[in-house]
């Protein structure tokens, strides 16, 4: 390869990165609006906002880098709708506790986290694929896309979410796992 | 370019080496060759730019040969624009410096009366186009529209002083 080629090969690479980088993006803008649902019902939602901001870099960074960890990204979302939905419909319908003064939200977070883990646990890709890697991605983005929803109850909410997400996951993964 | 799609880094390079010299033939093919080298590159980029868009189930070489395509028409587009604007300045210039011989008058006031005829021949509009662009102006119409009526017109004239069996 020659001077020449060796400086046009530079610019396609830096190219090909911000194509990616552009293309990543604009898919995962997508999700700011579903970020931006507690302000519908949430007095504070400001922590919650600030969940759906960095799941859409964690989103966008994924899409960018591809291969494995792309891999992890719709699981992971389809995952952590659950634990979104639910505690926003039910901060919607009505129960509009303070922030970890009752019982009944940590439970919700709880219920939505293993709901979510269970979705996790069938739609994840296999742990042993590409070491594991896309199966992690998807986790987090489960976390992350959950903990818009639960941030609304406050940490309580979001640790009741990822220890159901947890408890949802593991068996479905385990018999997933022992079928081969 | 399906592994570079996927965002196999590693790939990079092998796709590089098989994409370019085809591209630059292609260019070389349709364009000059001071024009081929610039386009070949703007479509390389542009192939790269859009890699993650890549549809796995088409061919690959078929899909750039498409955007290196695209880019030649619009290189050519772009081309046409420069001549059309330069033009009238150019021939105004040309005018200025040359003074006709009473041959050549006597030829073109020939060529004027029977462009004359043609022009009568023509419908008013493509008459009046034709007009505005050999004065240089242009009607209250995007530049692409007008370009398009002119070229029309222009083939009608054509067929118009071809069938009057003068040409």
């Amino acid at each position: 390869m020659d001077v020449a080629d060796a400086i046009l090969a530079a610019r396609a690479r830096r190219a090909y990165e911000t194509g990616r980088l552009g293309s990543a993006a604009s898919r995962a803008l997508p999700l700011l609006p579903l970020a931006c649902l507690p302000i519908l019902c949430c007095p504070d939602p400001a922590r919650s906002i600030a969940c759906g901001v960095a799941l859409v870099a964690v989103v966008t960074c994924c899409l960018w880098r591809g291969e494995a960890l792309r891999r992890g990204v719709r699981p992971g979302l389809i995952a952590g709708g659950v634990p979104l939905m639910i505690p926003v419909v039910a901060q919607a319908t009505g129960h509009l506790c303070g922030i970890g003064r009752c019982l009944i939200d940590p439970t919700i977070c709880i219920v939505a986290g293993v709901a979510g883990g269970i979705a996790l646990g069938v739609f994840a890709p296999r742990p042993r694929e590409a070491h594991g890697i896309p199966l992690v991605t998807a986790s987090l983005i489960a976390g992350l896309t959950g903990s818009v929803g639960c941030w609304m109850y406050g940490l309580v909410g979001v640790a009741g979410m990822v220890v159901g997400l947890l408890a949802g996951a593991a068996p479905v993964l385990a018999v997933r796992r022992a079928r081969g | 370019m399906e592994r570079l799609a996927d965002g196999d880094r590693s790939a990079f390079h092998p796709v590089f080496e098989l994409l370019w010299p085809p591209l630059r033939r292609f260019a070389a093919r349709h364009l000059g060759p001071g024009e081929a080298d610039d386009i070949a590159q703007e479509a390389l980029l542009r192939v790269f730019r859009r890699a993650a868009e890549f549809d796995p189930s088409r061919s690959a070489l078929a899909w750039a040969l498409g955007i290196a395509a695209y880019e030649i028409r619009t290189a050519r587009r772009k081309r046409q624009r420069r001549r059309e604007e330069a033009a009238p300045a150019g021939t105004l210039a040309t005018a200025r410096d040359q003074k006709p011989t009473p041959e050549e008058t006597a030829m073109q006031d020939d060529m004027e009366s029977m462009l004359r005829e043609s022009l009568g021949a023509l419908r008013p509009e493509d008459a009046e186009t034709l007009r505005l662009y050999s004065r240089g102006e242009r009607a209250h119409v995007a530049a692409a529209t007008f370009r398009k009526r002119v070229e029309r017109a222009l083939t009608r004239l054509r067929a118009a002083w071809g069938t009057d069996g003068r040409r």
